[in-house]
């Protein structure tokens, strides 16, 4: 039985490059262009490997706005076979419970579906949220910081590494596994891929009409956390001491003083 | 229909019937993880402030020898199952448990530590309750009025804390990286209530094949008290060797912010900040690491911080409490050969 395998990804602002206003506090995002959730590249390198051992089909779906087709281009260039855009105003605005309830009725469209994989967290919100509470909408068992997988008779065997240990875990499926951030290195595009992207029904857009949510369980409405407000964050007072010269020997110097008489450190 | 139809997914709540302040107490390994105990501090502070108790809850199996240590941190009460089917760890065994409780008491707020296991179980718990939850919340407060808790987080690329509720339901949830919070005074004279719970805990659907204990030469940067940390201005893995001389040299850790982290100069469990770990050093030297918002919050609780940078205009010199403007190429290996000729002089 070839596997039906579904990678989730995210499409973020690239906060390599994004810069806060120093007046305001606030960030600057004209111009800082979105990127695929570096995470996530690799959830895509796991599903095309077990695909590639196992056999099966890869979908990736994304929730994003339009612009997303860029990103959902790229993974199919890395060689995904189809595409879902979840794209739809009336989505926007949902904290990580909408989010996920969103998620799982577009994968429920896509029943049956072997393995549903995660990327471990996203770089602008670091939840780690979505993957638990989307097996928690699906009913499946699931499985975090993934590194290495095998499906054998029927069942998936996940190697997983917590701080100090490597466990093995088997669940049945269909399951859930979220990759483990830098395990599965991401393979480069290729161009004869990429020419898919451009063909017709390899990238399909979902609106709400597609996926028929009631609107008070999606976006803002759908979320029971609200953001209140943002304050600006309070800093930790500290001496900010500097030393006043060119001649790095003597700032060593200085500094090597300071420590040991002003801070009473026992480095020498 | 109204526009203040909730979703039919979520089962309508009485608020008033919630109340008390939850923390979640993680026991693995079979011993009290002291992420959780921490959050017994925040914990008090809330639950004193809306007059309710706080209650430490432990799940697991052989957790008995454990019981006590959350009320010697401040906790009134314990709440515990004790059950062999808890023996092993699945995310979704531990959070059905720890379900099953919730329906039981509707505590109103419940706080977990963000280890890897509370990330992993703590959202699947808020998903099944349709509960508000937040991750790495920094801080918090509560509006005695409504009862609600104020979750503060640096969202998104933040110099910014938001200040998060979630009104309508409860439990709140939210979970908090270890040492955000101080570990309160245990006070062994303390005493509390204890009270076993027996709840239905179903077949687990995934099994544990394997688990092997990998060796951690290193100390964890949480543990260590010289943190020599790199930033992108490192520039490269042979400039990181540099930094591990020095720490070597004064029996420090190297440590790196996320810049350095993507970089793959410095593994993930090594990064310093709002997404990486919070240090608790008496000496940070900052090195090649220009100060982000994200960044220093890893460091509030750092007594010395040290910057060593190039550009004077770097923010990490407003946040340092020493500054050494200067490439490090030449600071650190001046650093060094400083050190070096202070302790031969003084033998
Ligand atoms: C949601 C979110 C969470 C985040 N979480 C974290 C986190 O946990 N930890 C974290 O660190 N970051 C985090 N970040 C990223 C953070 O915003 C910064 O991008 C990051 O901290 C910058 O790393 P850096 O200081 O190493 O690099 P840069 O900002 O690029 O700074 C490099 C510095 O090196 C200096 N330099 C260059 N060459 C030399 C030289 N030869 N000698 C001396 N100095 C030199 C430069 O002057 C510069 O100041 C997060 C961002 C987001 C959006
Ligand atoms: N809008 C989205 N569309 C598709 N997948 C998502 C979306 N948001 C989060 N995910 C998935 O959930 C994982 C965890 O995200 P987070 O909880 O935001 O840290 C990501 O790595 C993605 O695999």
């Amino acid at each position: 039985m070839p596997l039906n395998i579904i990678v989730c990804i995210k499409w973020v602002p690239n906060t390599q490059i994004v810069n806060i206003d120093p007046n305001t506090g606030t960030l600057i995002r004209e111009g800082v262009p979105s990127i695929i959730n570096p995470h996530d590249l690799n959830a895509v390198e796991m599903a095309l490997r077990l695909k590639e051992k196992y056999g099966g089909v890869v979908t990736a779906v994304s929730m994003a706005p339009m612009s997303a087709k860029t990103g959902l281009e790229f993974v199919i260039g890395m060689g995904v076979d189809r595409a879902i855009l979840v794209s739809d105003r009336v989505f926007a605005g949902a904290d990580t419970l909408a989010t996920s309830y969103t998620l799982s009725k577009v994968i429920e469209k896509l029943r049956p579906f072997d393995i549903l994989i995660f990327g471990q967290e996203t770089i602008d919100s670091s939840t780690a949220h979505i993957g638990a509470q989307t097996a928690s909408w699906l009913r499946v068992p699931y499985l975090y910081y993934v590194v290495d997988v095998e499906y054998i008779n029927g069942v998936v065997r996940a190697t997983r590494r917590l701080e100090k240990k490597i466990e093995v875990y088997e669940l049945p499926t269909p399951c859930l596994l979220a990759v483990a951030m830098k395990s599965n290195e991401p393979r480069p595009v290729k161009l004869s891929h990429k020419l898919r992207a451009k063909m017709e029904n390899v990238i399909e857009v979902w609106t709400n009409n597609e996926v028929g949510l009631k609107r008070e369980c999606i976006g803002l409405r759908g979320s029971p956390t609200v953001v209140e407000k943002c304050i600006v964050t309070p800093s930790v007072p500290r001496k900010k001491q500097r030393f006043d010269g060119q001649d790095v020997r003597e700032a060593v110097k200085w500094l090597v003083d300071r420590l040991i008489e002003d801070e009473g450190l026992k480095i020498i | 229909m109204s526009s203040t139809a909730i979703c039919p997914e979520w089962d309508p709540i009485n608020k008033d019937e919630w109340r008390g302040v939850w923390v979640f107490i993680e026991t693995l390994e079979g011993e009290v993880n002291e992420a959780s105990l921490q959050l017994l501090n925040p914990g008090r502070v809330i639950a004193d402030k809306i007059n309710t108790e706080l209650v430490g809850v432990i799940v697991g199996h052989n957790v008995k020898q454990m019981l006590k240590e959350p009320i010697y941190y401040g906790a009134d009460k314990v709440i515990y199952v004790e059950d062999s089917r808890l023996s092993i760890y699945t995310p979704e065994i531990f959070a059905e448990t720890l379900i099953a409780l919730i329906r039981r008491y509707k505590p109103e707020i419940l706080l977990a530590a963000g280890t890897l296991r509370g990330r992993e179980m703590i959202p699947y718990v808020a998903n099944v309750l349709k509960a508000g939850i937040t991750a790495d919340c920094t801080d918090f407060d509560v509006d005695v009025k409504t009862r609600d808790l104020i979750m503060i987080r640096p969202p998104f690329g933040a110099t910014l804390l938001a200040h998060i509720r979630a009104p309508n339901r409860r439990p709140q949830i939210s979970t908090v990286r270890p040492n955000v919070f101080r570990l309160p005074e245990r006070d062994p004279s303390r005493r509390g209530e204890i009270i076993e719970e027996r709840v239905d805990i179903p077949e687990p659907r995934i099994k544990l094949i394997s688990s092997q204990d990998i060796r951690v030469e290193e100390i964890p940067i949480e543990k260590a008290e010289i943190i020599i940390s790199g930033g992108r201005g490192i520039g490269s893995p042979e400039g990181f060797k540099m930094l591990e001389e020095l720490a070597g040299l004064l029996n420090g850790v190297v440590a790196g912010s996320r810049k350095a982290v993507d970089a793959g100069w410095i593994s993930h469990e090594r990064q310093v900040g709002q997404t990486g770990k919070s240090v608790k050093a008496s000496l940070y030297v900052a090195v090649g690491i220009s100060g982000a918002a994200q960044h220093l919050f890893g460091i509030r609780e750092a007594m010395t911080v040290v910057a060593v940078n190039n550009d004077p205009e770097a923010p990490i010199f407003e946040n340092a409490d020493y500054g050494i403007v200067a490439d490090y190429r030449e600071a650190i290996p001046a650093l060094i050969e400083e050190i070096n000729k202070r302790r031969s002089k003084a033998r």
